[in-house]
């Protein structure tokens, strides 16, 4: 309901396709339902446009981190075989994050080889949440950024609350 | 909420009951009367059938109050009811307290005006009752309410539970892991296919994707809980194959074409289920086909279960006709025995028979073995009734006739012997 409105700003009559869909595009659908009568916290999610296959999202930095208050953005596009590959999920907002390279793309397990076809667009958004609390610095993508967090975690928190200040307020 | 009831109820029920009420308010509590009206009894029955148990001189009032409400109730409703009644009477709650339609039609308009704030639905809901069982009673729509309510959670639960984590949608043809994990056997079927052969749920090893069979009781529950879904789910997948268009038009159809087909024997069908069980071995293309076959399986024998009363019911039925006619006949044929025993002795039998048999030239063999057997047993029943007929007139007409000469000679004798 929110992510109709602040997110893509696209009416909530145009997500909906009138003709017959493919079993993704029926997924798909029901994920957004889903998404929309029980929305994840500090989460919302849905269709750019006509597209069911492209989504924008938004994710609220939770508090007690050093990306608290900013709102991100991110891209979700979903692969046509959707629920069997994992969809492709790119922040739009610059992110200080060692699981975020500088294109944006997410590096999580769960949306490489830890994918699973009973994960939904829900529970990726939660990990992602949770991403921002507790970064995986077991697997980063950006390496420097790993070695602040476990070198010196205060200048990590702080280099993160400086860029989601800039970019993400 | 029994208290609002009762509060609500109470002026509105004084001026119903006047006449009952020398009587009736002794007999029990409002409060209890609200928890009964809310139960869908409504009181006056109650009070009847205390009434009746208790056996006194109080029945009398009670049939008069009820030829004075008797005008209070539009007769649009009591004639409802009572074909309602007609139709099925066992199914009526309170059979027991022996109501007539007037009571009945009372009782169920006091209830309307009783829940005023409901009227317009329990109106309505009272309507869809008519169409649709026709014998309902205020009990069934009180109790329905609550029933819905309570049953409503449950259900989505239960969608949540029994939906596939795959499609999201409910189960269709649900396939279990060995992990006890439960899908859409071609979700399932896919994923193994497409993310290697783990479980989408715990991504434990699924020993193989490919032999994955039916979970019968969860797709026959699923089936029970959920017939929309299923059936919307098998238009669907009629849809999306452009082959099994050629056969089905979309929803409704679908179904039609299930029902008429399930004239086959469900013998025939149940052996090819086995079959495309068994062909399991091929891959993806047999699915749809099998899939179909499956489910029409499973429906052909829903459908066949459901019909077998009807074709029992019809074979007595033709039992019983056939079993009829015989006593119908040989209660005709005795009539007719009986007929022409009198038409022969008026002396008439000839032109009896020869009618008989003319009316009779254009059945079939049968009737003439009938017929045949008839006349030798008229014929045996004439020889043996006659026979003993005149026997026993002649008998009797000569004890007479020497009754009466041993009598006259008696006479004879006396009045010779003592003259008058």
């Amino acid at each position: 309901m929110n992510s109709s409105i602040g997110v893509g700003g696209m009416p909530a009559a145009s997500w909906v396709s009138t003709t017959s869909l493919s079993a993704s595009g029926k997924r798909i659908q029901r994920e957004m339902v889903e998404l929309n009568s029980d929305p994840p916290p500090d989460c919302s999610a849905g269709p750019k446009g006509d597209n069911l296959y492209s989504w924008v999202s938004t994710i609220i930095g939770p508090s007690g981190t050093p990306y608290e208050g900013g709102i991100f953005f991110l891209d979700i596009i979903f692969p046509s075989d959707y629920p069997f590959k994992p969809p492709k999920v790119i922040f739009k907002t610059r992110i200080y994050h060692c699981n975020v390279d500088s294109a944006g793309n997410v590096w999580l397990d769960i949306l490489k080889d830890s994918w699973s076809p009973a994960l939904t667009i829900t529970k990726v958004l939660l990990a992602i949440r949770s991403m921002f609390t507790n970064p995986h610095t077991y697997s980063p993508i950006a390496l420097d950024i790993a070695h602040m967090y476990l070198a010196d975690r205060a200048k990590h928190d702080e280099l993160a609350a400086e860029w989601t200040l800039r970019f993400a307020k | 909420m029994a208290s609002e009831e009762e509060s609500e109820a109470s002026p509105q029920d004084q001026k119903q009951q006047n006449p009952v009420a020398e009587n009736g308010d002794g007999l029990f509590s409002p409060r209890f009367k609200s928890v009964a009206a809310m139960a869908g009894w409504d009181e006056e029955a109650i009070l009847v059938a205390a009434l009746v148990v208790e056996d006194t001189p109080d029945r009398l009032c009670k049939n008069k109050k009820r030829t004075g409400l008797q005008f209070k109730t539009p007769p649009s409703n009591s004639r409802r009811k009572r074909r309602a009644q007609r139709r099925s009477p066992v199914s009526i709650p309170i059979v027991v307290l022996d109501l007539d339609e007037e009571q009945n039609a009372k009782g169920e308009s006091e209830q309307t005006k009783v829940n005023v704030k409901n009227v317009e639905n329990e109106e309505k809901r009272t309507e869809e009752e008519k169409k649709t069982a026709g014998d309902e009673l205020k009990i069934e729509e009180n109790s329905g309410v609550s029933c819905s309510n309570s049953v409503l959670p449950c259900i989505d639960k239960l969608r949540e539970e029994l939906s596939c984590a795959i499609c999201l949608e409910i189960c269709y043809e649900p396939s279990t892991t060995t992990c006890g994990h439960s899908f859409c056997k071609k979700c399932l079927r896919s994923a193994a296919d497409k993310c290697g052969k783990r479980c989408p749920k715990c991504r434990q090893l699924i020993s193989n994707g490919r032999s994955c069979t039916i979970n019968t009781v969860l797709w026959n529950t699923i089936q029970l809980l959920f017939p929309q879904e299923v059936e919307g789910r098998k238009a669907g997948g009629a849809l999306n194959n452009p082959e099994e268009n050629e056969h089905r038009s979309p929803a409704r159809g679908n179904q039609y074409n299930v029902r008429t087909r399930s004239s086959r024997p469900s013998l025939a069908s149940s052996s090819s289920q086995t079959s495309s069980t068994r062909r399991r071995g091929n891959p993806s293309q047999d699915e749809d086909a099998e899939h179909r076959i499956l489910g029409r399986g499973i429906n052909n024998n829903v459908e066949s279960r459901s019909v077998r009363p009807a074709s029992v019911l019809h074979r007595d039925g033709t039992m019983r006709r056939r079993g009829r006619p015989s006593q119908d006949e040989v209660s005709a044929t005795a009539l007719r025995l009986e007929r022409e025993n009198l038409a022969r002795l008026l002396g008439r039998d000839g032109s009896v028979r020869r009618w008989r048999i003319t009316s009779n030239e254009d059945d079939d063999e049968d009737e003439d073995a009938v017929l045949a057997l008839r006349l030798q047993r008229e014929e045996f029943m004439d020889a043996f009734r006659e026979n003993p007929d005149q026997s026993n007139r002649t008998s009797l007409s000569s004890a007479r006739s020497n009754l009466r000469a041993m009598a006259s000679r008696a006479i004879n004798i006396r009045t010779r012997r003592h003259p008058i």
